[in-house]
């Protein structure tokens, strides 16, 4: 059983369709690379997959149960909406970390707040944050306050923050697409050893031999449908359809 | 005799501006009491999600930052007297109640204004954040946003704390004896000047603590950005 099935979702922002009939599934422990160009609607579609934006229609369903059917009252969609997050883990575009915490208490803070219902002691939050930053190679950065880390570190901080949560399906919305060039290149390296370690993934990069390398399905977005998906290799080497190959020649040319 | 002063003309001098002083300072403490919290609800109102109760938030706001607050002082003591409603004659020191609710409601106008600026100026990305790590609202703003929003408000606050100080001198309009009108009453009784510049330094100390402890509070919140 896929551990994420979307199934027909649809978004609008007035009358502009931002999102049209967008199905896939993803399995446990496969790593799914969006590409496209911007406006495509890649971001929109993270964005509803972690309840920061509310479909117009379709279904959202991991590991079998649904947790968004547009048919859904808004009392059905509010309802549990932060267990409902939870699912997901989500890493920006700006990082967004919070810039009053150091970068351990950016990882440990959603955890430490939960501990009145999970029972966690503060110990083992910290300990399970530290091992984290130590995992982003960030040991030795753990008290610093995100102004005193590159764009590289920050968005690696705010990587382990995602995944201090345990999410089912970690989400990457473009992580190296606000980092000076020479930076990339630590944040596709972290992204990489976590595909290795069969992390549920969606990455949305412009990246492009990153998402065919990285990824076990990619999906290539235009105008808020789904052009064409299946194999990154076959996807970006051989692309089916006129719509990709336009899109990967104007990317080869850069 | 100090600089051509008599001690004892001093002394007394010193006595009543301090007394006028503590009504400065009664003002000014019983105004930020009460215009900070209230402040913060007009700020909710004017960002309200209905519209006509942005319209009407916005309108007072419009109405008591376009017109004098000695104004508002007058119209808000004189007014229910000449109604036949003299509700600040039922009260011990009504003229000091009046002028606390005319300068009440004038500065929850001007810091409503600013709390917004803040809470608009703490970037959207922040509260996304906290929603996707599975927080909850009042978790995100009291963990997340408050702070930033704090940090962001304190040069346009202090600001207008300082002139907050200033502005206690306008309620000698309704008679009431803070340290200007006793200053001034040197003046006009005695014909002594120098009173005046004494009772500048008075509002000069006062002004000074408050710019160290701004600066102490802005100093505190550096170590982020």
């Amino acid at each position: 059983m896929a551990i994420l099935e979307v199934s027909h979702l649809e978004k609008h922002f007035g009358a502009t369709a931002v999102l049209n009939d967008i199905s896939f599934s993803l399995e446990q422990g496969q790593a799914l690379s969006i590409i496209g160009a911007s406006g495509s609607g890649k971001t929109t579609l993270l964005r509803c997959l972690n309840f920061l934006e509310k479909p117009d229609g379709g279904a959202i369903s991991v590991a079998g149960s649904k947790i968004f059917d547009a048919a859904d009252s808004q009392a059905a969609y509010e309802k549990d909406i932060r267990t409902k997050r939870l699912h997901f883990g989500l890493v920006f575009q700006n990082f967004n970390l919070f810039p009053q915490y150091t970068a351990l208490q950016n990882v440990t803070l959603a955890r430490e707040l939960m501990s009145k219902e999970t029972g966690e002691t503060k110990t083992s939050i910290e300990e399970a944050g530290r091992e984290l930053l130590a995992q982003m190679g960030l040991a030795d950065r753990a008290d610093h306050y995100p102004h005193q880390l590159s764009g590289g570190q920050q968005q690696r901080v705010a990587i382990a923050r995602a995944l201090a949560m345990h999410p089912d399906i970690l989400c990457f919305d473009e992580p190296t697409s606000a980092l000076d060039p020479e930076l990339t290149g630590e944040v596709l390296r972290v992204i990489r050893a976590l595909a290795e370690k069969r992390t549920t993934m969606i990455i949305v990069t412009h990246e492009m031999t990153f998402a065919r390398d990285v990824a076990d399905q990619l999906i290539f977005m235009d105008g808020g449908v789904i052009v064409e998906q299946g194999d990154p290799h076959q996807v970006i080497d051989h692309p089916r359809m006129e719509r990709t190959r336009q899109f990967l020649a104007h990317y080869s040319e850069t | 005799m100090l600089f051509g002063i008599d001690l004892s003309t001093l002394g007394s001098v010193t006595v009543s501006l301090a007394q006028g002083m503590w009504v400065a300072v009664e003002i000014f403490f019983l105004t930020l009491l009460f215009s900070l919290p209230l402040g913060l609800l007009v700020a909710f109102g004017s960002m309200s999600k209905w519209a006509p109760v942005r319209w009407v938030f916005n309108t007072v706001v419009w109405v008591i930052r376009g017109t004098p607050l000695m104004l508002q002082l007058l119209i808000i003591f004189y007014v229910p007297g000449l109604l036949d409603h003299n509700i600040w004659a039922h009260i011990g020191s009504g003229r000091l109640v009046a002028t606390v609710v005319a300068f009440t409601i004038n500065y929850a106008c001007y810091f409503s204004v600013i709390y917004r600026g803040g809470i608009q100026g703490v970037p959207i990305g922040q509260r996304e954040a906290g929603e996707v790590l599975g927080m909850t609202r009042s978790q995100i703003f009291f963990k997340v946003t408050l702070l930033q929003m704090v940090k962001r408000i304190m040069p346009p606050m202090s600001n207008e704390i300082i002139t907050l100080v200033k502005d206690t001198s306008l309620a000698r309009i309704i008679s009431v004896y803070e340290l200007t009108f006793t200053g001034y009453s040197f003046m006009k009784s005695s014909g002594l000047v120098w009173p005046l510049f004494y009772t500048g330094v008075f509002y000069l100390l006062f002004v000074g603590v408050l710019t160290i402890l701004f600066s102490y509070i802005e100093r505190r919140l550096n170590y982020f950005r």
